[in-house]
C-alpha cells in the first residue's frame, strides 16, 4: 500500500491541538540505537571508503569503528542517561541480545523501553522472509527482557510497501519510520491501525555526522534551535522532540560533551517531560479527540 | 537553441540604468517551492541513505521527510511572511496543487503569485511531453487561482533545448532557471522573446543545506552578506535578489529562525522592495 492510502494529507494547523498533562510543553524522545553489523556483508555506514573505493570485504576498519560503540561509547551513554535519570527507548537490532547480552542486559536492568528494529541492521528490502524476521526480532526482545516490544523502527527507517500490515499483525502498536510531522498520527494497514510517532532524521547523528558530515558541536546548537521553536509552540499546542544517537557516533570522546550540553540545557526548563515510545503512544492514544 | 542564440553576452556595467519606483536600489523575491514526490519514484533528493546504501524503492524515510514540509513546515513558514508582511511566489508542482489543498488556499489568501514549477517533481529532460506538461501546469494552476501563470520555474531548474520557446508559446512571459545575472534579461525564442528573471543557487536552501552541508546560520549569513553587496552594487543601476526556500528544509523547526533573521536584514533597509516575480517583470518591461 502507498502511503497516500494510508493516511490523506493534514495540515498541523487544521488539526485540534494536542495536550500535554500538567501544562507541559514538550515531550522529549531520546532513541539510542544499537546495531548487529555482520562482518560478512558491507558495512551499514563507512568512515574511512578503502583506497581508490573498492569495496572490502571484509571491512576490518569500518566493523572496528562501529564495534568501539558497543565497547566504549554505549557506557559512556549508559552514564549520562544514569545521571540524568532518563530511561531512552532502545531501538535494538534482536541479534544484539544474543550476540552483545551485556550491553542489552545493561539497558533491560536501567529500566529503557526496548523497541524492534529488525534481527540485524540491513535494509528491509534485502530481507527475504520479513515476516519471519519480524516475529523472530519481537520473540528474542521477548524472551530477553520478558516483554514484547510494541514500537518498531526499520533499518534506516526502511519499509517495503507490505511492512505496516506485518507489524500491525505482529502486534506491532507505533513505528518511527514516517518522520512526517511533529505529532503522533494514526495510518491505516490491513491488520488494524498504527501509530506513528515523530522520530527524527534531522536531529540524527547519521544524517549530521556521516551524511552531512558537521562538525561535532554543530549537534548541540541544532538540538537547541530545535527545542527553542518546539518550546515556543508547545505553549498553544503540544510537541514532541526526538533525539537519535548511536554509540558508534555520539558515544566518541570528542562528540559526548555536545550531547551533554544538550541534556543540560534543557535541564533548565520547566514544562519539559521525558518520555519514552510507549508513553508517548498511550499518552497519544489517550488524549486525541479530546481536543 | 543553444544559450549563445538566446541572448548576446553582455557586461552588467555597460548596460542601460534601471531605476526602481521611489528611488529604491533593490527589489527583493522570495520563492516558496512547493512539491509532490511521487513515492513510486527515486525521491528527488535525501536526507537519509539506506544501511549499505543501494536506492531501494520505496524509499518512505526521504518521502516522509519532505512530507514534513507540506503538513508543519510550510505553515511555520507562513508566519514569517505574515510578520515581515511580504509576498512570496509560490513555484508549485501542478500535481501539488490537488494534493495540498490548504497550501493553495493559505497562498490565495496571501495575494502570493503561483508560478509553474513542472507538473510533477521531475527532471524536464525525463518528462514524456514536454508542452503537455507545461500545459497541464498552467491548467492546474488556472483551475485554483482564475488566472494564468507567468512564471515557470523548470524542476531543479532543468531545461531542454527547446523550453524557452514552449514556455513562451504556452503563454508565460518569464523563466527563472538562468541564474546568470542579477538583473532581467530577455532571451530570444521561435516566437516571441521571454524574460528570464534573476532566480538563486546561491541564496537557496536546497544547494547549501542539502548539497553543500553548511549549518542553518550560514543561510542567515549567506543571504546579509548578498544582500548588503548587491545593495552597494546596485548605487547606479538596480539589481534584483532572489531568496528560495523549500518547506521541508527551512521549514525544520532548527532552521527557520535564520530564514526570519535573514529577512529581518533586508526588511530594516527603507530603500528595497518586496515584490513578485510579475512585479519584477512588469516594472523591468516598462524600464527598456
Amino acid at each position: 500500500m502507498i502511503p497516500r492510502d494510508r493516511a490523506p494529507y493534514s495540515a498541523i494547523v487544521d488539526r485540534p491541538p494536542l495536550r500535554l498533562p500538567g501544562q507541559a510543553r514538550l515531550v522529549v524522545w531520546t532513541i539510542v540505537n544499537l546495531e548487529f553489523w555482520d562482518i560478512a556483508r558491507p558495512m551499514a555506514r563507512q568512515v574511512l571508503p578503502a583506497p581508490t573505493g573498492q569495496v572490502l570485504l571484509p571491512d576490518v576498519p569500518n566493523w572496528s569503528w562501529h564495534e568501539y560503540g558497543m565497547r566504549v561509547g554505549v557506557w559512556r551513554f549508559f552514564d549520562l542517561f544514569a545521571r540524568l535519570g532518563i530511561r531512552p527507548t532502545l531501538s535494538i537490532n534482536a541479534r544484539v541480545c544474543e550476540d552483545y547480552p551485556r550491553v542489552a542486559r545493561q539497558a533491560r536492568d536501567a529500566g529503557w523501553e526496548f523497541m524492534g528494529h529488525a534481527y540485524e541492521q540491513m535494509p528491509i528490502h534485502r530481507v527475504e522472509d520479513q515476516k519471519a524476521m519480524i516475529e523472530r526480532s519481537l520473540s528474542v526482545i521477548e524472551q530477553f527482557t520478558g516483554t514484547r516490544p510494541v514500537g518498531w523502527l526499520g533499518p534506516g527507517l526502511t519499509q517495503t510497501e507490505e511492512t505496516p500490515e506485518l507489524l500491525a499483525a505482529a502486534g506491532i502498536k507505533y513505528i518511527g519510520d514516517w518522520v512526517y510531522d511533529d505529532e503522533p498520527t494514526e495510518i491505516h494497514t490491513d491488520n488494524g491501525p498504527l501509530v506513528t510517532l515523530p522520530y527524527t532524521v534531522e536531529l540524527n547523528d547519521i544524517p549530521m555526522m556521516l551524511v552531512q558530515h558537521h562538525e561535532s558541536e554543530y549537534f548541540t546548537r541544532r538540538c537547541l534551535d530545535t527545542f527553542d521553536r518546539l518550546y515556543a509552540e508547545g505553549a498553544s499546542r503540544a510537541k514532541v522532540m526526538a533525539i537519535a544517537i548511536h554509540p558508534y557516533i555520539s558515544g566518541q570522546p570528542h562528540r559526548i560533551g555536545y550531547l551533554e550540553a544538550v541534556y543540560d540545557r534543557i535541564a533548565r526548563y520547566d514544562g519539559v517531560l521525558h518520555w519514552n515510545g510507549v508513553e508517548l503512544l498511550d499518552w497519544y492514544l489517550k488524549t486525541r479527540g479530546e481536543g | 537553441m543553444l544559450p549563445s542564440e538566446r541572448l548576446d553576452y553582455s557586461p552588467i556595467v555597460q548596460r542601460k540604468r534601471l531605476a526602481l519606483p521611489g528611488g529604491a536600489r533593490l527589489a527583493v523575491w522570495v520563492i516558496v517551492n512547493v512539491e509532490e514526490w511521487d513515492i513510486n519514484e527515486t525521491m528527488p533528493r535525501t536526507v537519509l541513505t539506506p544501511p549499505a546504501g543501494g536506492s531501494p524503492m520505496p524509499d518512505i524515510p526521504n518521502w516522509a521527510w519532505h512530507e514534513y514540509g507540506n503538513r508543519v513546515g510550510f505553515w511555520r513558514m507562513l508566519e514569517v511572511f505574515d510578520d515581515f508582511r511580504i509576498p512570496a511566489v509560490l513555484a508549485i508542482n501542478g500535481s501539488a496543487i490537488a494534493r495540498y489543498g490548504a497550501i493553495v488556499e493559505a497562498a490565495k489568501a496571501r495575494g502570493w503569485e503561483f508560478i509553474g514549477h513542472g507538473f510533477s517533481q521531475k527532471n524536464m529532460q525525463k518528462v514524456a511531453d514536454e508542452r503537455d506538461d507545461i500545459r497541464k501546469t498552467a491548467a492546474a494552476i488556472r483551475a485554483a487561482t482564475g488566472a494564468n501563470p507567468r512564471g515557470w520555474l523548470g524542476p531543479g531548474l532543468t531545461e531542454t533545448w527547446e523550453t524557452p520557446d514552449l514556455l513562451a508559446e504556452e503563454g508565460y512571459d518569464y523563466v527563472c532557471d538562468w541564474v546568470l545575472d542579477d538583473q532581467p534579461v530577455v532571451l530570444k525564442t521561435r516566437g516571441k522573446p521571454i524574460v528570464n528573471l534573476p532566480y538563486t543557487q546561491e541564496c537557496n536552501d536546497v544547494a547549501m543545506m542539502l548539497i553543500q552541508h553548511h549549518k542553518a546560520s550560514e543561510y542567515r549569513d549567506r543571504a546579509i552578506d548578498q544582500f548588503d553587496q548587491l545593495y552597494a552594487d546596485a548605487a547606479g543601476s538596480a539589481r534584483v535578489m532572489a531568496l528560495v526556500v523549500h518547506p521541508y528544509i527551512m521549514g525544520a523547526p532548527h532552521r527557520l529562525r535564520y530564514f526570519r533573521e535573514a529577512l529581518a536584514h533586508a526588511r530594516a533597509h527603507p530603500d528595497v522592495v518586496f515584490w513578485t516575480g510579475a512585479q519584477i517583470l512588469d516594472w523591468y518591461l516598462g524600464q527598456r
